[in-house]
């Protein structure tokens, strides 16, 4: 307020009054000093040094140096960095640099560095901190379950795997939709099909078969709860399993141009083998079949398409099927 | 004026001298007619006798041999311009033909017939490959069933006309009749030798028909006389075939030069409802397919699949099963496939030779044979059309 | 003759240096065959500091490749389609060597007489035709005389072609060019057929019209 009242002064008389009643308006501690004035008016055309009132100096903590250069070679730093927190370059004893300069310039140092600021750091999360916290924390849990000690041993005991995930946020409600969403997934490995079954299952399931992996997985998500959704997840996986052992009245019927592959022993290459093979074999003689690696090759020609590598196992399948002489 | 001439002439000269004296020196391990053979030829002329020895080595077929078996076609029509041009029928012996000889010298004849089959890309030998084996079949006493090249009866027959008794088929008599003839001419000295009887009677109409009993060259020969009735004589003939050699009396080599035509698509004939037939619907087609099948014995089938058979459309690939589509497929399998490659270096420089042999490459600057190895890609066919200008 | 040999020498005496070329005179062609590269080695370590031409677009150094034949394919070219050019081009001389490979293969003895090379053949029935001098229609006295005058080097090749290639077109519809082109190039090389004696009845009139030679500069 003095301040801006000196200010004032030091203008033309013309605004003086506006300005006296303006202050007489809010500040009555004022008055005094103006009367003062009132009584002996000085003419000054130029304005006097004394007039100015001494700026105030700011007083300013001297700046102390950084913790970083008392800490301890040997000190604890979990008590230094209990918890998460941005950088602080007086706070971690390391000669950091980070950011952007010229060509040749070094990066700025840590002080007052907004590039270290916005990063996320882990000083919080050093080995030594995790674990204490685990030791900590050890008293409470149970021992890890025998049998189950390495990953193969885990995963042949339990194959099915449920993710769920919880949310922490600040809002009014503590609920997240996306919390009843529920994750079920096994390796197709490991549920036991035969040849149809396998094949039924995988045109139920669809593109929840990742073919690359083996890996299957069903995604739940339409009913409000997690509970729900697990348990909707686990039906569907029942229900698949158990109607691709079903085989319908209608799949008899199916012809050689619905096949998805080729199957040798359901073509007429079989046919042709076979009665190659007997040529004028006699009446009630062991009928002679024709070799699967045969077989293989021909459905390995047909399902992969024609290269010439499979067609050189073809034709040396043939050369020995019919007694060739090689080369 | 005359100086200038003079000078011109002399110039000539020599470079015609110089020209001379290269291709000279080329063809100087090439003797004159009658002293030592060539390094790239051979002197075994008959096929049965070619080994590994004889790769990448030319043979001459004596010329009353190619005019009996090649008469009516069964070499590429710019090899024959080529073996005009150089005055003698020059095979190369290749690995691909000696597989097949190979494999049927060796073969148990009392047992279904083998499918051999030729594939490769275009103009790699896939033709040659089969006249050579044709030349061994024509020495060996085998009847040769032959058909230069399928396709032609189903891309640009003569005539096409309506079966007279199978109701939607269609008769192609001209083909059917030219193919009789061709089979006379192959076969005729060997068909009176061994004096083979039909089995059965056929009626062709009221007034004509051809009794059990009769040679199989009247059979023919009347199939040729009566151009109205071909088709259905060569199937008479085809089945007799069959049936004269499962009972052992002769020996039939089979060799169908583009035998994918067979199972194309389509054909390029138009039936009466102005639509394309398949080449089921033509009566030519089933008794090669007959005679393709493995139910018969004494016998061999040399067939070759070819991209050049089919339309445009279905040419993506030289491979048997593509070409032959599942239908031609399923009728063939087991086959042998055999691969036609293109030429090795060794079979490569041969063929450079014989070309300097007999002066079609005129020019051979240094480095030429690399040259045209990299711009052929040692693809038979492309040497012969880059060296037709040198 | 001993006029015509004196305007021959004449002709010769123009210079075959280009007043426009891009590059100046001190600049020497380039040697674009390999051969003759290492031919000429001793010799061209002497170029080591003497600027040269670059080599031109068309110069090529394949086996398939030919000055006179390039030169032809150029004459032979229809808007712009080389491509169908060069096979007819290659047809003709395929013919060509059909021919006299035949010949050669049957002849009995004396197998050198027989040129099978093309190109040779080419480049003799283009000497063969080529003219010496060449009559243009010069006004004097309101009467046009053919005056005989003498042609440089490049155009009596030019003329030796294009009679040839003329020759070639001139035919039935049924015959293709390159079987007539074969023809002609195979006459022209022994020196007959209609291309030389086109040639030979130019020089026949540049002889009779002798007379007017002088209208050349007066």
């Amino acid at each position: 307020m003095a301040n801006s009242l000196t200010r004032f002064w030091g203008q033309g008389s013309l605004q003086k009054h506006v300005v006296q009643t303006g202050l007489r308006g809010f500040s009555s501690q004022q008055n005094p000093e103006v009367e003062e004035e009132e009584e002996f008016r000085v003419l000054s055309l130029r304005t006097v040094k004394q007039q100015f009132q001494k700026r105030r100096e700011v007083k300013k903590d001297p700046v102390t140096p950084p913790r970083s250069n008392r800490m301890a070679v040997d000190q604890d730093w979990t008590a230094a960095w209990p918890g998460p927190r941005s950088f602080h370059p007086a706070s971690v004893p390391l000669p950091l640099r980070q950011g952007f300069t010229e060509r040749g310039a070094a990066a700025p140092s840590k002080f007052a560095n907004a590039e270290l600021m916005k990063i996320p750091n882990f000083l919080h999360l050093t080995p030594p901190a995790i674990r204490q916290q685990c030791e900590a924390l050890k008293k409470f849990c149970t021992p890890w379950p025998k049998g189950l000690e390495t990953e193969a041993k885990w995963q042949r005991h339990f194959p099915v795997e449920v993710i769920t995930t919880d949310y922490l946020q600040a809002l009014p409600t503590i609920r997240n939709p996306e919390a009843r969403r529920v994750t079920v997934s096994l390796k197709l490995s490991d549920l036991k099909f035969d040849a149809h079954a396998r094949d039924k299952f995988l045109r139920l399931v669809g593109d929840r078969y990742d073919k690359d992996t083996d890996i299957l997985t069903f995604v739940t998500d339409r009913c409000p709860l997690r509970k729900q959704n697990y348990d909707y997840a686990l039906y569907l996986l029942t229900a698949c399993y158990h109607e691709s052992f079903v085989t319908e009245p209608w799949e008899a019927t199916k012809s050689e141009a619905d096949m998805e592959v080729y199957l040798f022993g359901r073509n007429k290459s079989k046919l042709s083998a076979e009665e190659i093979l007997n040529w004028n074999a006699a009446e009630g003689a062991p009928k002679v079949e024709p070799s699967p690696s045969y077989g293989q090759s021909v459905e390995q020609l047909i399902n992969e398409g024609e290269n010439e590598y499979n067609l050189t196992k073809y034709k040396e399948e043939v050369k020995k099927m019919l007694n060739i002489a090689s080369q | 004026m005359k100086m200038i001439r003079n000078r011109l002439a002399v110039q000539l000269q020599r470079h015609v001298l110089q020209m001379s004296m290269s291709t000279n020196a080329a063809a100087a391990a090439a003797p004159a007619e009658g002293a030592a053979i060539s390094e790239f030829r051979t002197a075994v002329t008959n096929p049965g006798e070619h080994s590994a020895l004889q790769v990448a080595k030319f043979y001459t077929i004596p010329a009353e041999q190619k005019k009996q078996i090649f008469a009516g076609g069964g070499l590429p029509k710019q090899y024959e311009q080529q073996i005009k041009t150089f005055t003698e029928a020059c095979l190369m012996v290749r690995n691909p033909a000696l597989e097949v000889l190979e494999y049927i010298k060796k073969a148990d004849l009392s047992k279904p017939v083998v499918r051999y089959l030729l594939y490769g890309e275009n103009g790699t030998g896939k033709t040659l490959t089969m006249a050579h084996v044709l030349h061994y079949g024509a020495l060996n006493d085998f009847l040769l069933v032959h058909v230069p090249w399928a396709p032609n009866w189903m891309k640009r027959p003569k005539e096409a006309s309506n079966a007279a008794g199978q109701e939607g088929m269609i008769d192609l008599p001209f083909d059917a009749a030219a193919w009789l003839v061709h089979f006379k001419g192959q076969n005729s000295k060997l068909l009176q030798r061994l004096e083979l009887k039909t089995s059965k009677e056929y009626v062709w109409s009221k007034r004509e028909s051809t009794p059990a009993g009769s040679t199989l060259l009247e059979l023919v020969e009347h199939g040729i006389a009566r151009i109205k009735y071909a088709s259905e004589t060569t199937a008479a003939l085809i089945s007799e075939l069959k049936l004269l050699s499962t009972a052992g009396k002769c020996k039939v080599m089979v060799a169908i030069d583009g035998y994918n035509a067979f199972f194309h698509p389509v054909t390029r004939i138009f039936s009466d409802n102005k639509q394309r037939v398949t080449p089921d619907k033509i009566t030519l087609t089933h008794p090669f397919l007959n005679i393709t099948r493995y139910d018969w014995t004494n016998g061999v089938c040399i067939l070759s699949v070819d991209k050049i058979a089919m339309t445009e459309g279905h040419m993506d690939s030289y491979m048997p099963r593509y070409l032959l589509g599942t239908e031609g497929f399923e009728h063939l399998d087991p086959f042998v496939p055999i691969h036609v490659e293109n030429y090795s270096d060794k079979e490569f420089h041969s063929y450079i030779s014989y070309y300097l042999d007999r002066h079609w490459i005129n020019k051979t600057p240094q480095g030429f044979e690399e040259q045209l190895k990299f711009m052929s890609n040692k693809n038979p066919y492309a040497l012969m059309q880059l060296v037709r200008a040198l | 003759m001993s006029f015509l040999t004196r305007i021959v020498g004449k002709s010769t005496s123009f210079s075959g240096i280009r007043l426009m070329s891009v590059y100046p005179q001190h600049y020497v062609e380039p040697i674009v065959q390999k051969d003759k590269q290492i031919e000429q080695k001793d010799e061209l370590t002497k170029l080591h500091h003497i600027p040269i031409k670059a080599a031109l677009n068309k110069s090529s150094d394949t086996v398939f490749h030919d000055d006179t034949k390039e030169k032809l394919l150029n004459y032979i070219t229809k808007k712009g389609n080389s491509a169908l050019a060069r096979t007819l081009l290659s047809k003709a001389f395929e013919l060509i060597k059909r021919t006299q490979t035949e010949r050669l293969n049957l002849a009995k003895g004396d197998k050198d007489k027989v040129i099978t090379n093309a190109e040779v053949l080419l480049k003799q029935a283009v000497e063969n035709c080529r003219p010496l001098l060449q009559v243009t229609a010069i006004k004097r006295g309101g009467v046009t005389y053919q005056v005989p005058v003498p042609i440089t080097t490049k155009r009596s090749y030019f003329l030796a072609m294009k009679w040839l290639l003329e020759a070639a077109r001139e035919k039935e519809r049924k015959v293709s060019l390159p079987e007539k082109l074969a023809w002609e190039i195979l006459d022209a090389a022994h020196g007959q057929g209609r291309v030389v004696k086109r040639k030979d009845d130019l020089h026949r009139q540049c002889e009779a019209n002798r007379a007017y030679a002088h209208y050349r500069w007066s």
